[in-house]
């Protein structure tokens, strides 16, 4: 059921097409000119910093915004000029957006009223069901008034479900919430979402929430796609800078390929390169190293590539320390399960296969934007 | 005037809203009602009008008359039919000189038919009251105009010029002019007195000497009861209302200025478009016996305008004539009534 | 900005600017237009001519006549010393609005510090009751003034008691500026206690930890807030006492003639012409005024803060409270106030029920019933005028608030559409009601010959409509802050579940704002029971006479009573009337605050 191949499009299980969609406000493009293609019951998370198009891009999914360009389609219809009424989704807001004259019974019955039930059950019935899924059997004659963020985020997922959407739109529903039961209650939405297989689309700005939760995820910026894949995939082999800072802690460094083709001259100091690739000798490039990749060692082992830094401030997490050095003029996170904080000058030590490659920002869709708008190559 | 009937007897006048919305295209013959337009307190509880009503309908026992009153007076009609618009009422009752003047400047065609010769009783009207030069206003009583003074606060006002001494300051109250028939009518006495290059200079005298002006003569005669000063533009049949045992007489003294008063006669008309034109002349000639002009005279406070009728009682003991009346014919008003009208409004505004 | 629409709202909108064509543009249009159309072309002729003329615009008329004169004019003016100048007809009613704005400041200033800063018993209901001015219908606070003021007033009476006066008050415009401020300095307070209310105490105290003294931080944090609600309260003012009519009619007479009032004996004596281009210039100036209202209007939404309103300091500190000058001060304001805001509308009941001589007495109601009972035609039979001010208000009520509705959903929309839609559908604020009134006659009461028939609408209808009209814009102001309150994303959720656009607002948006409705119905009832300046010029005779305009009858009819008695009576009723429909407003804002 779940599709892990980021490029999948098989006409028949794809659940929404979104075809070269933009959307301008004014003079401001939210959404320029994006392409995307979700499976039918995938999981599938945008994630990105605010402004970077997300919600805007769910928002045209659900109808609730007009695209300026480009096409939305669900279950293989074109409904770019449908109105949300007419599209069959189901969406949950951040700020829960219960009814708050109707009881928590009645919120979720809403929707009944406008659908006819696939199966021959009552309102009642369907409502009770509901309830009964997200947990909340007893609430039915509650006021929204009367109930706490997550028990309203629940009323929300369980009215947006009940008419049977095709698609089930999520719009950071649990950035209200605090930390420990954002984590119970996504638990509990990927355990709906499994057991019901509906295509989900999952907006939210926290990476961590995105990987732990999604079966694909898309990473958004300035208005575009930045890499579209699993979850394992986007954090191991992050497609662009963006793309590797956004996603988990990173180390990030520039340099310029040595001559021997086979390192990264760092601001004088040499890295490894992991085998395979395209390196010219003299090419500058962008390479990444996770914080769990380096490790804090005297220089143990000989053979591995060793970094001379300098401690300056630990973070104990519980399990691990997350260590700030400094690395010449550097600075680079390291994350260590050692028993006892490090401090003074460590060495830091890694695999050269724990080096990352980013490929170089391609001249296509996702720079076209500063290109027009007079970039350095716009005069070229 | 199924419409008028519904909305006058109708529960609370609006019953039913939109019922009531729509076109009124055609006329119905109404038979036996006659539709008097009158200013409003020539109706009401013991008025010449209530008696009229009572009185013409025993008389003919198929006909009812009902009263329209407006606002505005003549004007409402005069705008009705510069607009076009209908009128439902078939004469008018209550008309002066300056009014009729004015009807006949604003319209083009009159608003009044000429009936003086099918008016019975109308050749017995007298004379010097007459003031329709094209017979079509019937006059049906008259008044002077005078002051009403208090004479334990102030002596009797003889002239115009004696009102600008100190004696007399915030003495007066008037009437506004643009509103009020004894307002007008005083104020066209001071025209006859000062000219009409004279007046505006003699009012803004009078204004400095404290002259008060209220929109009309109840609000002006109820200053004067509350005593907020000694002299009021008025009638000269004050005292019959006020005489007799409990009434302080001595505060209902008319004073003739110059020895004159300014005679206001009031005629009755039928419109050119009226529904029953026989029945409207019917009405008027009614007004004009001898007992419709006792009562009228009486109940109005006005003196009778048919030659020879007598009201009696207190009317006739109480009621007084200037020694000389003065007025404005009709044709001395045309082309010049509501410029001198406007002028003075202008001027007690600017003031 | 959603997608698809729902025909529901153009097909609405369209249906109500077709209404206010039927009933506003074309009789107004019809009224103006004589202002720069006279036979058969356009032409500036009739504004020249009352520009020009000095009793209009004294010392100014000769900008239109003699521009080329006026630099020297002016020269030759600050030669001569400057002397007073006078600026005609407009220039007095400029200028005794101008002088209404500042008493009502000042009066209303210190309510707004007492009921922001100050606790005491009745706080709440003082803030709730200085909406009741507002909703007062102005004939009958002039009925309450005469009462009050009148040489056999109240006032005069207690000054006969101690052997003084007695005063001629009425007929001075002290009198009209003081029933001017009445009406407005209420306002003043609540919109400047609201602003008050709304400054945030957390930028009060980081000022005070900063070293600002009480006074520093309260003119560097509170009084920038407190400005834009103080001017938006003052335009206000001045635009309601430039246009105040009922005031100047009862309590000035001819001799302090507003604009207004001069324009209405200017419809009476027929100058048809002459009252057009004088409401044409009142209109334009009017709309100027509410131009720059709404400016002000709009700095002073963006000037409320989020965040907790300061505690009150309590009124009341026992002994204390008489030393120290500030509450002082505060209770002899109040003591003021008290007697301007309670003084009239307790004359007018006092009056209702003494003669002339101090005596109890009930005669002036059982003269209204006998009025009543009287089956003479030609008085305004007070049950009549009672029923048809109720019946009107319903129906008024019932037509303005779909209306209102309607230009609050065009209003929380952003796009330029509906900028201009709303323009349109609130300028009927600008238009004096005599002007209205006026095209009404002439249009709708007196009839338009259309397909060989003369259409004609009965007097009864063209007044719910005008009623309709004038209070649509009060419904608006309600309603439009609670829509515009509501989370967009309550529709969003709603139309995800298959709620068409129409459907979400009748499902979802208007039983969240029902106390916004309700209190919006309210007002247009109170509009509609008060409304004086249209009504007088419809209420044709006497059949569809409301009890402002038997009020008005009543005050200047000797037929009907020696004294203002009836009046007061009949005021009385009114006034019961008005305040039942106030608790109603009350009431409902107060469930809204929950």
């Amino acid at each position: 059921m779940t599709t892990t191949d980021g490029n999948s499009k098989g006409a028949d299980n794809t659940a929404v097409e979104i075809t070269e969609l933009g959307v301008d406000f004014g003079s401001v493009t939210a959404l320029a000119d994006v392409s995307l293609s979700i499976d039918d019951g995938e999981f599938f998370t945008l994630v990105g910093p605010s402004g970077c198009g997300k919600t805007t891009l769910l928002r045209s999914i659900a109808g609730l915004e007009t695209p300026s360009r480009g096409s939305v389609s669900l279950g293989g219809q074109d409904v770019t000029d449908e109105p949300p009424e007419e599209r069959n989704v189901g969406i949950v807001f951040q700020d829960y957006s219960l009814f708050p004259h109707l009881s928590v019974a009645e919120n979720v019955a809403y929707g009944l009223q406008f659908h006819d039930l696939s199966e021959s059950r009552d309102t009642e019935a369907r409502v009770t069901e509901l309830l009964e899924l997200v947990d909340l059997a007893g609430f039915s004659d509650r006021e929204p008034g009367q109930l706490s963020g997550g028990q309203k985020q629940r009323v929300a997922l369980a009215r947006a479900l009940a008419p049977e959407p095709d698609v089930l739109l999520l719009d950071e529903p649990l950035s209200a919430l605090d930390a420990q039961l954002r984590k119970e209650l996504r638990v509990q939405i990927k355990t709906i979402q499994r057991d019901l297989g509906i295509t989900t689309v999952y907006v939210t700005h926290d990476q961590a929430e995105a990987l732990a939760i999604s079966d694909r995820i898309a990473v958004m910026r300035n208005g575009r796609l930045q890499q579209v894949d699993t979850p394992e995939t986007v954090y191991r082999q992050p497609a662009s800078r963006a793309v590797a800072e956004f996603i988990g802690d990173n180390n990030v460094f520039e340099g310029n390929v040595a001559d021997d083709g086979r390192h990264l001259d760092v601001g004088g100091t040499l890295v490894p390169l992991p085998e395979g690739g395209n390196r010219a000798a003299g090419q500058s490039r962008t390479v990444s190293i996770r914080p769990e990749a380096l490790s804090v060692t005297d220089g143990q082992r000989a053979d591995a590539p060793t970094l001379s830094a300098r401690v300056e401030t630990v973070e104990f997490l519980g399990d691990a320390y997350r260590v700030h050095c400094r690395w010449n003029d550097r600075s680079i996170v390291v994350k260590t399960a050692a028993t006892t904080p490090p401090e003074g000058a460590v060495d830091l030590q890694f695999d050269a296969e724990d080096v990352h490659i980013l490929e170089p920002q391609r001249s296509g869709s996702t720079r076209s934007n500063s290109v027009r708008q007079g970039g350095p190559s716009a005069n070229q | 005037m199924k419409r008028r009937t519904f909305l006058t007897h109708g529960a609370g006048s609006v019953a039913g809203l939109s019922a009531l919305a729509g076109c009124i295209g055609e006329t119905e013959d109404s038979g036996q009602t006659l539709t008097v337009a009158a200013y409003s307190s020539f109706t009401g509880e013991d008025t010449a009008g209530n008696w009229l009503k009572s009185a013409f309908e025993s008389e003919n026992p198929e006909t009812t008359v009902e009263f329209q009153t407006t606002e505005t007076g003549v004007n409402e009609f005069i705008q009705r039919r510069s607009e076009d618009a209908p009128i439902d009422a078939d004469l008018f009752v209550g008309l002066n000189t300056g009014e009729l003047v004015q009807a006949d400047e604003q319209l083009d065609d009159s608003l009044f038919a000429a009936t003086d010769d099918e008016v019975d009783g109308s050749g017995a009207v007298k004379p010097d009251l007459d003031f329709d030069p094209d017979g079509r206003v019937v006059p049906y009583d008259t008044g002077y105009i005078s002051l009403v003074y208090d004479e334990g606060e102030v002596a009797e006002p003889a002239t115009f010029d004696s009102l600008l001494d100190p004696e007399y300051e915030d003495g007066l109250i008037a009437q506004n002019a643009q509103q009020s028939d004894p307002g007008r009518a005083f104020l066209l006495w001071t025209i006859n007195e000062k000219g009409p290059d004279g007046y505006l200079d003699y009012w803004s005298e009078l204004a400095d000497n404290g002259v008060q002006i209220l929109s009309d003569w109840g609000t002006a005669y109820e200053a004067y009861q509350d005593e907020e000063a000694p002299m009021v533009v008025s009638y000269s049949t004050d005292q019959v209302y006020y005489n007799g045992e409990g009434v302080d007489t001595s505060r209902h003294q008319v004073g003739f200025l110059n020895d004159q008063g300014y005679a206001n006669p009031e005629g009755m008309a039928q419109f050119v478009d009226a529904d029953n034109p026989e029945l409207a002349r019917e009405f008027m000639s009614f007004m004009l016996t001898e007992e419709a002009q006792a009562e009228i005279a009486t109940r109005n406070v006005q003196f009778p305008a048919v030659e020879g009728v007598d009201p009696g009682g207190e009317f006739s003991e109480f009621a007084l004539e200037p020694p000389e009346a003065v007025t404005y014919s009709y044709d001395e008003l045309v082309g010049n009534v509501s410029g001198w009208i406007d002028e003075w409004a202008r001027q007690i505004v600017s003031n | 900005m959603r997608p698809k629409a729902s025909r529901l709202l153009p097909v609405g909108v369209a249906a109500m600017l077709a209404t206010l064509v039927a009933v506003f543009y074309y009789p107004v249009g019809s009224v103006l237009s004589s202002a720069i159309y006279a036979g058969g072309r356009l032409t500036v002729d009739p504004l020249v001519a009352v520009l020009g003329d000095p009793f209009y615009t004294g010392a100014a008329h000769s900008l239109v006549t003699d521009p080329a004169s006026v630099p020297g004019g002016v020269v030759g003016w600050i030669d001569a010393g400057m002397p007073r100048v006078e600026f005609g007809l407009f220039g007095f009613t400029a200028y005794q609005a101008l002088l209404s704005t500042v008493v009502s400041v000042a009066v209303g200033l210190p309510g707004a510090y007492l009921l922001a800063r100050f606790e005491f018993p009745g706080r709440a209901f003082l803030r709730s009751v200085t909406i009741l001015p507002f909703v007062m219908p102005s004939i009958l606070v002039a009925v309450g003034f005469l009462a009050m003021f009148g040489y056999t007033g109240v006032v005069n009476d207690l000054l006969g008691l101690v052997g003084l006066g007695p005063l001629e008050l009425v007929g001075t415009l002290k009198v009209i500026i003081l029933a001017h401020a009445f009406y407005n300095a209420p306002l003043v307070t609540r919109l400047v206690t609201a602003a008050w209310e709304s400054v945030d105490t957390r930028r009060v105290e980081t000022a005070r930890t900063l070293g600002a003294s009480p006074l520093q931080a309260f003119r560097d944090v509170t009084l920038p807030q407190l400005v834009p609600a103080v001017l938006t309260s003052a335009v206000l003012t001045f635009i309601f006492t430039f246009m105040s009519f009922p005031i100047v009619l009862a309590l000035g007479g001819l001799e302090l003639a507003t604009v207004e009032v001069w324009l209405f004996s200017r419809v009476q004596n027929l100058a048809l012409a002459e009252a057009a281009t004088l409401g044409a210039i009142e209109t334009a100036l009017s709309l100027g005024l509410i131009y720059v209202y709404l400016r002000f209007e709009a700095t002073q939404i963006s000037a409320h803060g989020e965040g907790r309103t300061r505690a009150r300091t309590p009124l009341f500190v026992g002994w204390r409270s008489l030393v120290d000058p500030r509450r002082v001060g505060l209770l002899a304001y109040s003591l003021v106030a008290g007697v301007l805001f309670v003084g009239p509308l307790a004359s007018l009941v006092i009056e209702s029920l003494t003669t002339p001589d101090g005596a109890f007495t009930l005669d002036y109601y059982a003269f209204l019933i006998a009025q009543q009972a009287s089956a003479a035609v030609g008085t305004v039979q007070p049950l009549a005028a009672i029923t048809n001010s109720l019946l009107f208000g319903v129906g008024a009520l019932l037509l303005a608030l779909p209306m209102g509705v309607l230009v609050s959903v065009v209003a929380t929309r952003e796009s330029r559409g509906s900028r201009l839609a709303e323009a349109l559908l609130t300028a009927p604020l600008a238009v004096s009601g005599i002007v209205l009134g006026l095209g009404m006659l002439r249009t709708l009461v007196f009839g338009t010959t259309a397909f060989g028939h003369r259409l004609t609408i009965t007097g009864p209808v063209v007044i719910v409509a005008v009623h309709a009209v004038a209070a649509y814009p009060f419904v608006t102001r309600n309603v439009t802050p609670a829509l515009s309150g509501i989370d967009d994303r309550l529709v969003d959720a709603a139309r995800s579940l298959g709620a068409s656009r129409s459907t979400a607002l009748v499902d979802i948006e208007l039983p969240l704002i029902v106390p916004a409705l309700v209190a919006g119905a309210a007002f247009a009832f109170a509009i509609s029971i008060g409304e004086f300046d249209s009504t007088v010029l419809l209420a044709e005779g006497v059949d569809s006479a409301t009890m402002p305009v038997a009020l008005e009858r009543y005050t200047a009819n000797r037929s009907l009573g020696p004294n203002l008695g009836p009046a007061t009576a009949m005021g009385t009723v009114l006034l019961a009337v008005t305040i039942v429909s106030f608790v109603f407003i009350d009431r409902a804002g107060r469930r809204w605050e929950r």
